[in-house]
């Protein structure tokens, strides 16, 4: 292995201080003096209606209330890949909890209280609540009328005169031929509902106008220069431009997909305008963080695939509906992401995918920790079980046989790069002990099963989203290094102090990695798609290099020693050829090295690096999906389960889960472990107890804790044994690979495999709860 | 969530002084560990004229214990209960229910006394008190009257409780013989949760049982027929069989979000079964 | 209305309206950040702090019901430096966004109040009102079973 210093050890997180402490800000923490105005949004009640009329008389007259707003003083449109979304709705509304108008006030009462006070009319129309309904051809709304005039990036196909916004094909091979060379043929549908992402922290936003025109956010995100490039955007008819919006991001109380891109910040950047000179704050409450931001996404799933009698897979054709909500800026390309990748990290010679992006009238669809990987494992992985049981196969057996190797035609044509799939499965496979007889409960209720998956993903980003990075020394030799990803949790700054520790010889407590300042900070496109330590990865190392070369550059010159034979280790210039030379960076790093004349030569060491990948596009034929290289690389792994079910009242427990992927090179161990075990608890709840319901008015039903029930600290698995495989991202920094939301992905299909080897029971829509397993054991 | 609704709020002194400001015109409410009233008046569920905060009155505090009862106060928390030796001694199964309750920061203030008063159909505490027999302690400026638990829990989130009352106390009976008893609570996980259906069983010696249920009627209730049914007779597989049968008679569960009606009646059938099980092992 | 209590070992006093809640009050007109708003209905637990010795949920608590109550916060834990609960946090990476971790140090610090040595079902129950999204929990509950490990230093 290798000889790194800092790089693939667990150095302790740079940000456990300020958090332990309670010193680490949150964007509600911050002071804003007493000037400060608070913002509440008045929200449609309805799922789908014309706004008629908007009366903000009673509102404007209650004492403390300093403005309101309505969509009339901001009719724009805005969004990441399509701008389909509006600040405040226009002529209608497209789900309940929308924001229709907005109260700034002196304080959060009165505020409120205002809100109740404006009064909307509005024509009800017959909301569209489901993906069937939606695609109807006729006697249906089309929830965008003006969708065929809608911006879009290149690579979406919305359906002029329809209500789906996207349309992803991959066609490969021949699907009729494949089948035709099956000895079996299986065809079943697939049902995921909704979820939230439900980081403990809210998202919170305030903004400030500067009476010298420049609009400052601070916003909890994971995508402070795309928020700021959407801004400008969106206002540009104000008047605003890049040079004069500035968007600061604090710490953030958890992301998981829910504060990438722009949501409700986009409603403080407005309401900021209309207040020159005084911060106004906007907090969204529980409920709203619920409604109104981002919803994973529900997909319809049908599979139908065919095996030869060996377990050869011959043909997938897949289509995934997806209920995407009435606006899909972002949703849309998570059902292109998954169209692109719906064969799972298997070689399938003849494929057909369609993914389909369905407008509803259904709170906006979008990011979720998995980006719709999650959704299409849980059919394709339950699928393939139910496959390898028909063939007399054992289903790892079955797994193994059809693993995705380098070299693999992907689906859409590109070939598949060197990865530890097979490792994984076999190291998984030993850990479970899948080969040995499962426990037999001593209580005779209750009986045991194992599961087993697969899971792949890429990171879904434009073809040339990039990042960069700054790095300063200072004259004690600590060091700051300017980026713009997101501590979200995941101990991005950790990894990023690390990667400039090891180049530059420093200790990564002397590094302080700074959270971003669009104004201070370089560009940074967004902290998502389990990219960033790949990405920003690579910036901050190239910075360091940058700054390391100018370190030698100056010895070589002044000291006239070869290039090739120095190296910086703690803090020093050391030489390979003369053990007694030694040079503190103090001596030189901010003043540079003196001649024999007196005169100076270096100066500040200062780093930049970028990192934007060249090798990647987007472009390919819209029937089929082939021609392009739409993704840098898969991140791969195989995950095992053992439960324990109650028979009679459908409880399960978990003695066991293992997980094992492959990151390229594990830049921090403990924090690939520390994404192992919370991604695993985040998928397990997925299929075990949580879900967004909706009445049949569109209305959400569990906007709370109290009935969305995430995991307690009661409810964890007895033991998640993490397994971290090692083949190395040619263009990762030291060879590492993104590996944060992958850790989520195999749990669904783990428990209805288990449950199904336990108990001959399968069930096909998530979640899968207790009362859901007695329903079918009853029946 | 910033509360938008304006009350006056008033420590009361004494017993009588807070009875005497809740029989003043208007919406009064009585405050004690506030776990629900506070959450209430967030969402403007309530909207009170004032709070009269019963903390300061020593005499609602704490168990008080004499040889023939014990006296749960107006202000005696779910930790109280858990940190009572004699609770542990005489009531261990209040203590496991008491366990069940929430978590331990709302334990920490939420009271048993607020909890029946709230008289939702799903409240942990009363399975057991009506199980024991419970008294309901009422005063108001009239004087005192005692309320039989059983006589407590008129509807969904209507108790016997009248205008100008508040309740100080509520009163067990020290078990006068050796008794087994359990607390069981259907949640969606291990986690907190507020009860889909539970079943409390005390088992007594010579065959006779008491046993009241949760969360799947309007009220909470004692199921006299399943009580009739094994009382006085050897328990077997068969007669435990036959009360499991008789169980979707008894309870009348509602579907919601937090579970369908059908799972609410199974689960009071399987509840039950091990319920009884584990009363009459610890009555041994 | 003018409140009165001790606040970390200070007395401290406020002006405030009935329905201001103690969260509230601390965090705006205090200035003791450490209590979060996560739910603002007793659900998360990232508002957790101490009063009178007892971990409480401080959303669901008015400001004007702790007259002469003390309360302990995060901040006031570290009269002498970072607790030995807190470094065996910093030690097991017990934390990810931090956003919980305030509270969850104040539940744990109850719990170890009343039982040095909880096992690993009492450290899971004594935590289960503290939501955590990002950890899985396993390195909290092993930062606290580390702590009783090596008798609480």
């Amino acid at each position: 292995m290798s000889n790194y210093k800092y790089i693939g050890k667990s150095a302790v997180r740079v940000d456990g201080k300020a958090k332990i402490t309670g010193a680490a800000q949150f964007v509600d923490d911050l002071d804003f003096g007493p000037d400060l105005l608070y913002a509440a949004v008045v929200e449609s009640p309805h799922a789908y209606a014309i706004i008629q009329k908007i009366n903000t008389k009673k509102a404007k007259e209650l004492p403390g209330v300093v403005k309101v707003v309505t969509g009339k003083e901001f009719p724009y449109r805005f969004g990441l890949y399509m701008h389909d979304r509006y600040i405040f709705a226009q002529d209608r509304v497209r789900f309940v909890g929308e924001q229709v108008a907005a109260v700034i006030a002196n304080d959060p009462a009165t505020a409120l209280k205002a809100a109740r006070l404006v009064e909307v009319k509005y024509k009800k129309l017959k909301p569209l609540l489901n993906v069937g309904d939606a695609l109807q051809q006729q006697g249906v709304d089309r929830v965008h009328p003006d969708l065929a005039n809608y911006f879009h990036v290149p690579w979406f196909y919305p359906k002029k005169d329809s209500n789906i916004a996207h349309f992803r094909k991959i066609r490969r091979g021949d699907v009729g031929e494949g089948f035709g060379d099956a000895d079996l043929v299986y065809e079943d549908n697939y049902v995921v509902p909704r979820y939230a992402h439900c980081a403990i922290e809210n998202h919170a936003a305030v903004g400030k106008l500067d009476h010298d025109g420049r609009l400052t956010l601070w916003t909890a995100s994971q995508s402070p220069h795309t928020q700021r490039h959407l801004f400008a955007e969106a206002l540009a008819p104000l008047g605003f431009t890049h040079q004069n919006v500035r968007v600061i991001t604090p710490f953030v109380g958890g992301g998981f997909g829910g504060k990438a891109g722009v949501t409700m910040e986009i409603v403080a950047a407005a309401l900021a305008t209309t207040v020159p000179g005084r911060p106004v704050k906007l907090l969204w409450s529980r409920e709203q963080e619920f409604y109104n931001t981002y919803q994973r996404q529900g997909v319809e799933a049908s599979i139908k695939v065919g095996v030869k009698n060996d377990g050869t897979i011959t043909t997938l054709e897949q289509t995934l509906l997806w209920d995407a909500g009435a606006y899909v800026e972002y949703g849309a390309n998570v059902v292109n992401a998954a169209g692109l990748s719906a064969t799972g990290p298997y070689r399938i010679p003849n494929v057909k995918i369609d993914s389909v992006c369905v407008y509803t009238n259904l709170p906006p669809g979008g990011p979720y920790r998995g980006f719709g990987y999650s959704e299409f494992i849980f059919g394709l992985e339950s699928h393939f079980n139910q496959i390898a049981k028909q063939l007399g196969m054992d289903q790892v057996e079955f797994r193994r046989k059809n693993a995705i190797r380098a070299g693999d035609q992907l689906a859409y044509g590109a070939p598949m790069h060197a990865n530890g799939l097979l490792e994984a499965i076999d190291r998984v496979k030993q850990e479970i002990a899948w080969d040995t007889p499962k426990e037999i409960p001593s209580d005779s209720s209750k009986v045991r099963g194992r599961g087993f998956s697969l899971f792949w993903k890429a990171p879904a980003m434009p073809p040339n989203a990039s990042s960069t990075a700054f790095l300063k020394f200072n004259e004690d030799a600590s060091i700051n290094i300017m980026v713009s990803g997101m501590e979200i949790g995941q101990g991005y700054l950790t990894v990023m102090a690390q990667i400039a520790a090891e180049v530059l010889g420093v200790p990564p407590e002397k590094i302080r990695v700074e959270s971003p300042d669009t104004d201070r900070n370089p560009y940074e496109w967004q902290t998502v798609a389990s990219h960033i330590t790949w990405s920003c990865g690579n910036a901050v190392k190239r910075a360091a290099e940058d700054a390391r070369d100018q370190i030698v550059d100056l010895i070589e010159n002044v000291l006239e020693m070869p290039r090739d034979d120095i190296y910086l280790e703690n803090c020093q210039v050391r030489s390979k050829i003369e053990p007694d030379f030694a040079l503190d960076f103090t001596e030189f790093i901010i003043n540079g090295l003196m001649l024999p004349d007196g005169s100076w030569r270096g100066g500040p060491i200062v780093g930049r690096g970028m990192f934007m990948p060249e090798f990647t596009s987007a472009l390919s034929d819209p029937e089929t999906g082939q021609g392009g290289k739409p993704n840098v690389h898969y991140t791969v792994g195989a995950s095992a389960i053992e439960i324990e079910i109650d028979r009679d009242t459908g409880k399960i427990t978990i003695p066991k889960v293992v997980l094992a992927i492959d990151c390229g090179q594990a830049l921090n161990p403990d924090l690939v472990k520390g994404q192992i075990t919370g991604g695993m608890l985040q998928g397990l709840a997925t299929v075990l107890y949580e879900d967004m319901r909706f009445d049949d008015q569109g209305r959400l039903l569990n906007p709370n804790f109290t009935d969305y029930k995430i995991p307690t600290s009661l409810d964890t698995p007895d033991q998640i044994v993490p397994i971290i495989v090692e083949v190395p991202q040619g263009d990762g920094p030291f060879g590492a690979r993104g590996m944060g939301e992958h850790t989520m992905i195999p749990a669904a299909p783990l428990i209805a495999n288990a449950l199904y080897d336990a108990l001959g029971v399968r069930v096909k829509s998530m979640p899968i709860t207790a009362e859901k397993i007695v329903a079918e054991l009853i029946n | 969530m910033t509360i938008t609704h304006q009350f006056d709020y008033i420590k009361a002194k004494s017993v009588a002084h807070a009875c005497k400001l809740l029989s003043k015109k208007g919406d009064h409410r009585l405050l004690s560990g506030g776990t629900d009233l506070i959450g209430h008046i967030k969402e403007n569920l309530a909207t009170p004229d004032s709070l009269i905060d019963l903390k300061g009155i020593d005499a609602l505090k704490h168990l008080s214990v004499t040889p023939s009862t014990i006296k749960i106060g107006a202000l005696c928390t779910f930790s109280d209960l858990l940190n009572s030796k004699e609770m542990a001694k005489y009531f261990p199964a209040v203590q496991e229910m008491a366990q069940t309750v929430a978590s331990v920061a709302v334990r920490n203030r939420a009271t048993v006394v607020g909890n029946i008063c709230s008289a939702v159909p799903s409240l942990d505490s009363a399975p057991l008190l009506l199980t024991y027999d419970a008294v309901v302690c009422v005063v108001s400026s009239k004087g005192v009257r005692k309320v039989p638990i059983n006589q407590w829990f008129i509807s969904s989130r209507q108790s016997a409780i009248r205008k100008g009352e508040l309740v100080c106390a509520i009163e067990i009976k020290m078990p006068a013989q050796k008794h087994g008893a359990t607390f069981v609570k259907l949640g969606r996980y291990r986690g907190e949760d507020l009860a889909q259906a539970s079943v409390a069983v005390v088992a007594l010696p010579r065959d006779r049982y008491r046993i009241a249920f949760g969360a799947v009627a309007p009220t909470p209730f004692r199921a006299d027929q399943l009580e009739k049914l094994l009382n006085g007779k050897q328990l077997t597989d068969n007669l435990v069989g036959q009360a499991v049968t008789l169980i979707p008679s008894l309870v009348s569960p509602i579907t919601d979000i937090r579970a369908t009606k059908e799972y609410r009646t199974h689960m009071c059938q399987v509840m039950f079964e091990r319920a009884v099980e584990t009363a009459v092992a610890r009555l041994r | 209305m003018k409140v009165s209590f001790t606040l970390n070992s200070e007395t401290r006093w406020l002006e405030c309206q009935p329905n201001q809640t103690l969260l509230h009050a601390l965090r705006e007109q205090l200035g003791v950040k450490s209590p979060k708003c996560g739910c603002e209905r007793g659900d998360c637990g990232t508002c957790t702090i101490l009063l009178d010795g007892k971990s409480i949920k401080s959303c669901l608590v008015l400001a004007c019901e702790v007259e002469g109550c003390e309360i302990t916060t995060l901040e006031g834990l570290m009269q002498s430096g970072l607790t030995p609960l807190q470094k065996a946090f910093l030690d097991q990476n017990a934390f990810q966004c931090g956003f919980c971790a305030p509270g969850m140090v104040i539940a744990a610090t109850e719990l170890l109040e009343h039982n040095s040595s909880p096992n690993r079902g009492e450290i899971e129950e004594a935590l289960a009102g503290n939501l955590c999204r990002c950890t899985g929990y396993a390195p909290i509950i092993d930062a606290v079973l580390d702590l009783v490990d090596n008798g609480g230093k």
